[in-house]
Parts: C-alpha cells; sequence; structure tokens
C-alpha cells in the first residue's frame, strides 16, 4: 500500500478518536467543559478553582470532593446571591468544593444527565416534577437527614412528600395573589380589594374596571390550569380523591369554578393576555391594560424593573364558596439516588436550607422562605409581601400524579376553547376527568 | 488486502485508498446516525421514560405503536391531533412554497431586470437567518396591535378585526363554515359524535387555526429562498437553444413558459417538493418558540408531540415510536409522490 496514503489515513482517524472523545468526559468538572456554562457558572469556576490551589499540594486535591450544583438562572441578584453563598460553603468546608452551575433548558439537561447515569451532585426539582422523577428512582429521599424538618411549612413539605417520604427540602416558594392597580381602582372610584373579598366583589369589581372600547380590562386571566386550579379549591373541589385513586373533576364544585373563571372572559370582564398584547398576565397589569392580575411575588421585581410607574398593591386571593385558598409554586434542592457523594451532597443542601442559608437565600426579597421560624424578621424587612407570604398558610401545592402533564395540557387547551366559545366547561371537565382517570389507571 | 479482489492491481489500490478516505465518514456517519437511529427503533419498542438509565427500560414488543394507533385515549388523540395538524401545514405550505418560489426564480431570472443580485440577495436571506429569531420577531408581528394586523386594517379601510394571531384556536374552514351558520352547535350529530381515531369529524375537518396559519405563512416565508436558488439553478442549466427555437416557431412567453420551462424543470420540481414535504413534516423550531403546541393544541405538530412524549411527560419510548412514526409517514409520502412525479423525474 501507499505509504503516504496510510499515514494520512492514521493521522485522520486519530484526529476524529481525539476530536470524539474530548466532548465526552465532561461528568468531572474540568475546563473542557466550560462551552456548555453560563457567565455566572464561568465565574464559579475561578472563584472554586482557587482554594484547592492555595492548599498545600501533595495529599489535600486527591482528598477534596468535587460537588455540581446545577440550577437555572433567575435574576442576576439571585444569581449572584447563590454564587456567594456556595462560595461560603467552599471556604467553610475545605474537603468539599461546590460549583455551581446554572443552565439554559434545564428540564433536557438534567433528564439527559440523569438518564445518561451522571447527575450533578445536587439539582433543583419543580414540585410538578417531582413524581416522575420518584417513579423513575432517579432521586434519593434525604428528609432524614435534613436540619430541623418541622420548621419547613407543612403544606411545602407536602410538596415533596409522596407516600409519607420527604424526598427534599423546599428552597423557596411562590404563591399566588391578587395584584391590582390603585389608580385604576381610584378612577373606577372602588374600595382597594382587602383579605376578605368573596369572588362576586372580584366580579362586580372586575365588571366596573372594564372599559373594552378603549382595550382596558377588569382583570387578565390564562388558559392556565395552573391558575384556575386557585379557583378549584376556593369552590371547595379538589383534582383526586384523598389517595389519588380517582379524579374529582366531574364534581358540581369544579362546574362552579369553571363557570366563573371561563365566565369573567365570556362576559367581557376579564382578557387573555395576548388580547391585551401581552406574552403573560404580568405584562399585561404593567402595560396598565387590566386592572387585576393574579400571579405570584415572581411579578414584583419584573414590575419594578419594567414598570416602575405602575402604582398597585398586592392582597391575598378572594375567598370562594369553599372558603380561601391559593397555590403554592416550589423548588427543592435534589440529591440523585446512587450519588457518587451523597453525604457531602446532603451537607450542601443543608447549608442552604438551614436556617442561616435560607435567610441568606431570602434576604433579597425576591425569594420567599420556606421556614415558618424566619417569618416574622422576614416580614419586618418585606411587609408589602405579606400577602404572598401569608399564603404558606392555606395553599396546596402544585403537584399531582406521575403523568399529570397531559391533564395539564388538557386543561389548558379545553379553557382555551372555552374562552373562544368554541367548547363548553362541561365538556372541558369531562374530558380532564376522562383523560385524569386514564392517566390514573396507567 | 482482500477488499477487491478480482480487480486489478492499481484499480485495487484505487478502491482502497477511497474506502479509506471515506472511513473517517462512516465513522462519524455510524456514530451520529446509524446507532441513533437503531437506538431509536429499539427504544420505541420499550417504556422507557427518558429519566432512568437507558438499561433498565423494559422491552414491551409493539405496545407503544398500539397505544398511539389502536387504544383509544390521550395519547391516540394526541397522535392524530398532530397528524391532522401537521397535514394541513403541509397542504398550506408546500404549495405556496413551490409556487412562489418558481415565480421568484423566473423573475430573478430575467436577463431584463436590473439589480438582479440585490433581488436574489434578499429574497435568500430569510433562508440563512436564524429561524429563533425570525419567530420572535413574527411574535411581534402577529399581536393584536401588531404589524399584520395593521396593515390588513389599512387595506380594508378599517373593516379587518385585530386578532391576537397567535392565540386564536380558530379554525379556518370552521370560521368559513360559520358564515353559513354551520358551528359546533349547529353542526350535524355525524359530524360532533363520530369519532375517527380519537379526534371527532368536526375537529378533523377544522383547517389549519389562525395561530397555525400565522406559522404557515412564516414557514413560507423563511423557505422560499433555498427553493428560489434552486429553481434558478435549474432553470440556468436550460440550454438557451430551446427558447431560441421556440421563438423561430412564434411561441408566446406563456406558451414557453408552460411547455419549455415546466417540463424542464420536472426533476428540479420533484426535488423540491420532496424537501417541502420532508421539511414540512419535520416542522419543530417554530412551534417551540412561537407556540409551543397551543392554543388548544391546534399547533400540536408530530415532531413537537415526540419532543413533548421525551422531555415534558416523561414517556421517551412512547416518543420515539412516533418518530419512527414520522419517519414512515415521511418516507410513503415522498414514494407517492415520486408516483405521482413519475419516476423518469427521480433525482
Amino acid at each position: 500500500m501507499n505509504k503516504r496514503l496510510l499515514t494520512l489515513w492514521v493521522l485522520l482517524l486519530v484526529g476524529i478518536l481525539i476530536a470524539a472523545c474530548g466532548g465526552g468526559g465532561s461528568t468531572t468538572p474540568e475546563p473542557t467543559a466550560a462551552p456548555e456554562m453560563t457567565e455566572a457558572a464561568t465565574a464559579v469556576e475561578e472563584a472554586t478553582t482557587e482554594p484547592v490551589a492555595t492548599e498545600p499540594a501533595g495529599e489535600a486535591s486527591g482528598d477534596v470532593i468535587q460537588l455540581q450544583l446545577m440550577g437555572w438562572a433567575s435574576s442576576d441578584a439571585e444569581n449572584t446571591r447563590l454564587q456567594e453563598m456556595i462560595d461560603n460553603f467552599n471556604s467553610a468546608n475545605s474537603d468539599v468544593q461546590a460549583q455551581l452551575l446554572l443552565v439554559p433548558d434545564y428540564d433536557t439537561k438534567l433528564q439527559t444527565s440523569l438518564a445518561g447515569g451522571a447527575p450533578p451532585d445536587v439539582f433543583y426539582i419543580d414540585s410538578f416534577k417531582l413524581p416522575d422523577f420518584v417513579a423513575a428512582n432517579a432521586i434519593a429521599p434525604i428528609g432524614d437527614e435534613l436540619e430541623n424538618v418541622d420548621d419547613f411549612y407543612p403544606n411545602l413539605r407536602d410538596a415533596f412528600t409522596l407516600d409519607g417520604t420527604l424526598y427534599c427540602p423546599p428552597k423557596d416558594f411562590s404563591t399566588l395573589a391578587l395584584e391590582y392597580n390603585k389608580d385604576m381602582f381610584d378612577a373606577a372610584g372602588l374600595d382597594y380589594p382587602t383579605a376578605d373579598w368573596t369572588w362576586d366583589d372580584l366580579r362586580n369589581a372586575a365588571e366596573a374596571l372594564t372599559d373594552s372600547d378603549n382595550g382596558v380590562y377588569g382583570m387578565v386571566l390564562s388558559a392556565d390550569m395552573a391558575r384556575w386550579i386557585a379557583f378549584l379549591y376556593q369552590a371547595g373541589g379538589t383534582v383526586t380523591n384523598a389517595d389519588s385513586t380517582s379524579m374529582t373533576l366531574d364534581s358540581p364544585e369544579a362546574k362552579e369554578a369553571m363557570d366563573f373563571y371561563v365566565g369573567l372572559v365570556q362576559d367581557g370582564y376579564a382578557a387573555q393576555p395576548a388580547d391585551l398584547d401581552s406574552g403573560w398576565p404580568g405584562e399585561a397589569f404593567g402595560k396598565q391594560k387590566a386592572a387585576m392580575a393574579m400571579e405570584g411575588n415572581w411579578i414584583i421585581p419584573f414590575l419594578q424593573d419594567q414598570f416602575p410607574d405602575v402604582n398597585f398593591d398586592v392582597v391575598e386571593l378572594p375567598a370562594g364558596p369553599g372558603g380561601k385558598a391559593t397555590m403554592s409554586f416550589t423548588v427543592c434542592y435534589g440529591v440523585p439516588a446512587n450519588a457518587a457523594h451523597h453525604d457531602a451532597s446532603v451537607r450542601l443542601v443543608n447549608f442552604l436550607t438551614g436556617s442561616e442559608g435560607m435567610k441568606a437565600w431570602t434576604d433579597l426579597g425576591l425569594a420567599m422562605p420556606t421556614r415558618a421560624s424566619l417569618r416574622d424578621t422576614w416580614l419586618e424587612k418585606f411587609p408589602n409581601l405579606e400577602p404572598f407570604l401569608n399564603g404558606a398558610e392555606y395553599s396546596h401545592p402544585w403537584q399531582f400524579q406521575p403523568g399529570f402533564q397531559d391533564v395539564l395540557d388538557t386543561v389548558n387547551s379545553g379553557l382555551q376553547e372555552a374562552f373562544t366559545g368554541l367548547t363548553t366547561t362541561d365538556q372541558v371537565l369531562q374530558n380532564a376527568q376522562e383523560v385524569g382517570t386514564e392517566v390514573l389507571n396507567r | 488486502m482482500t477488499v477487491a479482489t478480482g480487480i486489478r492491481g492499481e484499480d485495487r489500490q484505487n478502491a482502497v485508498a477511497g474506502w479509506l478516505f471515506m472511513t473517517p465518514t462512516i465513522l462519524i456517519f455510524s456514530v451520529f446516525v446509524i446507532i441513533p437511529i437503531i437506538a431509536a427503533v429499539y427504544f420505541s419498542m420499550t417504556d422507557w421514560n427518558g429519566i432512568s438509565p437507558p438499561a433498565e427500560a423494559t422491552f414491551i414488543g409493539l405496545d407503544n405503536y398500539k397505544t398511539i394507533l389502536t387504544q383509544p385515549g390521550i395519547r391516540q388523540t394526541d397522535f392524530f391531533t398532530a397528524l391532522k395538524n401537521t397535514t394541513y401545514f403541509a397542504l398550506g405550505v408546500v404549495p405556496m412554497q413551490t409556487i412562489i418560489s418558481l415565480l421568484l426564480a423566473v423573475v430573478v431570472n430575467q436577463s431584463l431586470l436590473r439589480f438582479k443580485s440585490f433581488f436574489r440577495t434578499t429574497y435568500y436571506f430569510p433562508s440563512i437567518t436564524s429561524s429563533v429569531a425570525i419567530s420572535l420577531m413574527f411574535l411581534f408581528f402577529y399581536q393584536k396591535s401588531g404589524l399584520v394586523n395593521q396593515i390588513l386594517s389599512t387595506l380594508t379601510f378599517g373593516a379587518w378585526e385585530p386578532i391576537a394571531w397567535m392565540a386564536d384556536p380558530r379554525g379556518l374552514i370552521h370560521i368559513a363554515l360559520s358564515w353559513f351558520g354551520l358551528t359546533i352547535q349547529t353542526a350535524p350529530d355525524f359530524l360532533t359524535q363520530t369519532s375517527l381515531f380519537g379526534v371527532p369529524l368536526w375537529s378533523w375537518i377544522s383547517g389549519p387555526s389562525v395561530a397555525l396559519t400565522g406559522i404557515m405563512i412564516m414557514n413560507t416565508w423563511t423557505t422560499i429562498g433555498t427553493m428560489m436558488i434552486i429553481f434558478l439553478a435549474a432553470l440556468q442549466d436550460i440550454p438557451n437553444f430551446v427558447y431560441e427555437a421556440a421563438q423561430i416557431d412564434g411561441a408566446s412567453a406563456w406558451s414557453q413558459f408552460r411547455r419549455i420551462t415546466l417540463p424542464m424543470l420536472r426533476p428540479t420540481m420533484f426535488f423540491v417538493v420532496t424537501l417541502g414535504l420532508i421539511g414540512t413534516y419535520q416542522v419543530f423550531d417554530q412551534i417551540y418558540v412561537m407556540s409551543s403546541g397551543g392554543p388548544a393544541k391546534t399547533t400540536l405538530t408530530i415532531a413537537y408531540l415526540v419532543y413533548r412524549n421525551g422531555f415534558n411527560n416523561s414517556q421517551m419510548g412512547l416518543g420515539a415510536a412516533i418518530a419512527i412514526l414520522l419517519f414512515i409517514i415521511i418516507f410513503a409520502l415522498t414514494m407517492i409522490q415520486r408516483r405521482i412525479t413519475g419516476s423518469e423525474a427521480a433525482v
């Protein structure tokens, strides 16, 4: 064979092998993994490598456990704060060095890393996703290893408890409350909403505030089960029975809640974000095209940042025929099953969600503390957020059985059709009931 | 080496060299294409949830396919809703993009046209722009007070009622039927009560929703550039003497186009329509950015359903089965299309 050809071939092959292998070994935190990290994460890397380098060369480098904490990016202030906390953890623990990875397209990335058998050591888990992860045996229950578990609000503990087992601690939470535009209430000559409002008060105010000729509505509502469900609970209804064996969306309470929610839109007192030139309700509220919105505390920094001129306040959601209810959305720090460094990972989780860590994390007034013992000091600092925090007492967790995404999709799409008059509320509930029954029987 | 026995020495050496040079490509192709395809076929026959390691998945034979195709339930309904949406998408986009890109190619091929290269570049531009960027831009255009509504309002002297395009689940055929008083309330029972594959007949004949139509228009706009370039290359391949001969025989411009250009473009036409069919049946990115399958699942396409099942519903096995079905659908359509266009047109 031609010698030159052979050399060329070998070179090509070697080149490809090198290129192929270079992308592979990203399970160990090496600089090669950098392209996938956000700026914040890259900064972490620089920070974390420092202490290691300063230690006496020799024994240390082999014994130091490297941890990865993976999450999604939120506001700059929160990202920076979390990084500071990780830095503090690293300086307090010479044998463990944690690294923060804030990644885009989080769900996909987490799922593939779990399936690939090399998950991060600690990662965010949304309460809605938890049942799927538990069903897949993907996460370790660390409830017994947590500090002062009873201090967490019971509702939030429930969000991460399945079949009596607490899987992971809530890192923070959000609840739904009613945001209202003070100027628009003043202009309409209405009293501001109060915490003891009822559905009728809400509906009457929405009617009075609507000026559809000028494209202004009393309220902005989206075709979203995550909002409608608050009315379902307020009506005294539920999605499933207590032990989650059968669906209960065929109840008169569900019908009442659905009629009320859809009725607000059908009667023209509320509009969807898209009809108000907005991507989500918060934007429509900020543009002052709707006098009331029903969002979580994430709307506050958004409004302060994007619409600083809006004169608004927050009040707890009105009570329905079945009493007060709201939704809580919460995320926990999970540790994977078969974790490489289980104890060190739990130590990091305890550091972040212990009383001190929780205080440091929630001190910005953006995330709310999940520990009841921090309530008073936190409220002293952020009194205007009290309606959100109060929700912790009577909120329902945003969590169902594995596979409930199908039910969620069915309700969302049904609400959308009902808003447009393409279907009836009875039909929406019937479909959701059927799909839910199918999911529960899988 | 015994790879090429029975061939003369020099040829054999060339053959060996050829294979050697192809080795890298074959390796890359295997790792990134062939192995994933085999894996997808395998996973489509498992109950893999996409979270646990794939080795833990149980082999369940054709159960996923049965669930999708024959078992009444939300998974069957979702698949056939997606099939319906995607088919409306293809039926709208493929003819539109083929006709418009052919017209554009003919226009920019005119020797008399000035600023020819300017127009060629302009028409091609959307094809090389990131589809995510274009999708975000169109989201603004399709807002209730957005550009599209404003233009339509101006053109109709204010008669056009602004709509929020991307939030409108009404089907175009349903809207047309409603002008004749036929709505879901007045439609005969056999339309609303009878279901085919979990989707009521009334929904099958919905037509593309307003939201899907918006995406169809955008998709046409972004793809005609590429199709135009292909047509342009083919047009310039048609020898001039054919036209000259026709002109001497007194053929008009129209009959030259109909009797010379179109027949000569037939292989290209097959190619463009095939590309169009494959592209439309696989549409994903614009859906992901603009609508996430909403409003009311009217922009749920097959490719997007694959993603939803794999990453939102923890049913990777089911998603893989849908992906395989999508492949079969595209393959069948291409074969049918090839039959219609004529086998001599095969590229």
